[in-house]
């Protein structure tokens, strides 16, 4: 009967952890070069659970594609960014792929 | 000869797809060169173990054009970022640093200890860039200072990936007669990734450039 508690509770996980956020999308105040993004870009993907890092200067954003099943919390994320340089104003979790994201950056580009 | 050095600095600019500041970003590494104007030549080696201050090193050779004096200065150095501010579409920075070193040069004999000081302030946008930089290097024998304002202007904003273009306005002051009066350039500015260059002519028709980048 524990054998079986046990797994339902490792399967519950599993699928609680699919249902996690896919992107995180962060507001950065002070991001206006190509450096800033260049050391953003190299602070995040230092993260375990990072798989793709999208950072678009227009838009003040700042965006982690996150792999299956991982997450990084709100505060390791601030963390990061202020140990960077940058001030981040906002954080938003979305199930939006980082496809999906890029596309739209690029539909709104002036 | 404009035209050689647009066409200079553009093919640089492709063949290493990059901003001057002491410190580019946290575990980061910044190389850099400048030539000024036959004045003044630099090479810096800065590492930043965070984003607000970085180690290095460095070598400076002036050659006056007052007297035919040279200076060659190697020099250690510490960069030091006493604020910032992230606005909203700007960001602004105090750098202040300083470091020691050694000197020869053709105005005295044997090596001389040198002391190295100064400071930056800078604003930037991705359309307006202002800055003010003071170095000073001296020892027993000598006192040279640097001033230089720049103002940049981009004719676009760019971002991240894309290629950033400014066009760059500088006066420059020299003291310890290592120039007499003040020196104005105007320069291209290309970045792109790691990677940045300059390149541009100063009032008197002499080729002004720098090249860095961080990685």
């Amino acid at each position: 009967m524990k054998c079986f508690q046990v797994a339902l509770s490792v399967v519950l996980l599993a699928v609680n952890a699919s249902g996690t956020a896919a992107t995180i999308e962060m507001t950065v105040n002070g991001l206006v070069c190509a450096f800033c993004a260049q050391g953003i870009e190299k602070k995040l993907k230092k993260f375990a659970a990072t798989a793709e890092v999208v950072v678009n200067l227009e838009h003040r954003l700042v965006a982690v594609a996150l792999k299956d099943g991982q997450d990084i919390s709100d505060t390791d994320l601030r963390k990061a960014l202020t140990d960077a340089g940058y001030t981040v104003k906002a954080i938003a979790r979305t199930e939006t792929p980082i496809a999906d994201l890029r596309e739209r950056l690029k539909q709104v580009q002036p | 000869m404009a035209r050689f050095y647009v066409g200079l600095c553009i093919t640089v600019a492709a063949a290493a797809p990059a901003y001057a500041k002491p410190i580019a970003f946290a575990d980061g590494t910044t190389v850099m060169a400048e030539y000024g104007a036959g004045t003044m030549q630099e090479f810096q080696v800065f590492y930043a173990p965070r984003f607000y201050y970085s180690v290095g090193g460095g070598q400076v050779d002036f050659t006056s054009d007052v007297d035919g004096r040279t200076e060659h200065i190697t020099y250690a150095r510490l960069n030091w970022l006493a604020h910032r501010w992230n606005l909203e579409a700007a960001q602004a920075n105090v750098f202040v640093w300083g470091g020691l070193g050694s000197a020869t040069g053709n105005a005295f004999t044997g090596t001389r200890v040198t002391s190295n000081a100064g400071l930056q302030a800078d604003y930037e946008t991705r359309r307006v860039y202002a800055s003010f930089k003071s170095d000073l290097q001296r020892s027993s024998d000598f006192s040279d200072r640097i001033d230089t304002l720049q103002l940049g202007l981009a004719p676009y904003a760019h971002d991240y990936g894309g290629l950033a273009s400014w066009l760059v306005f500088q006066t420059r002051h020299y003291t310890g007669e290592l120039h007499s009066g003040i020196e104005t350039a105007a320069l291209l500015r290309l970045f792109k990734g790691g990677a940045w260059v300059e390149a541009g002519i100063t009032n008197a028709g002499k080729l002004q450039a720098m090249a860095m980048f961080n990685f």
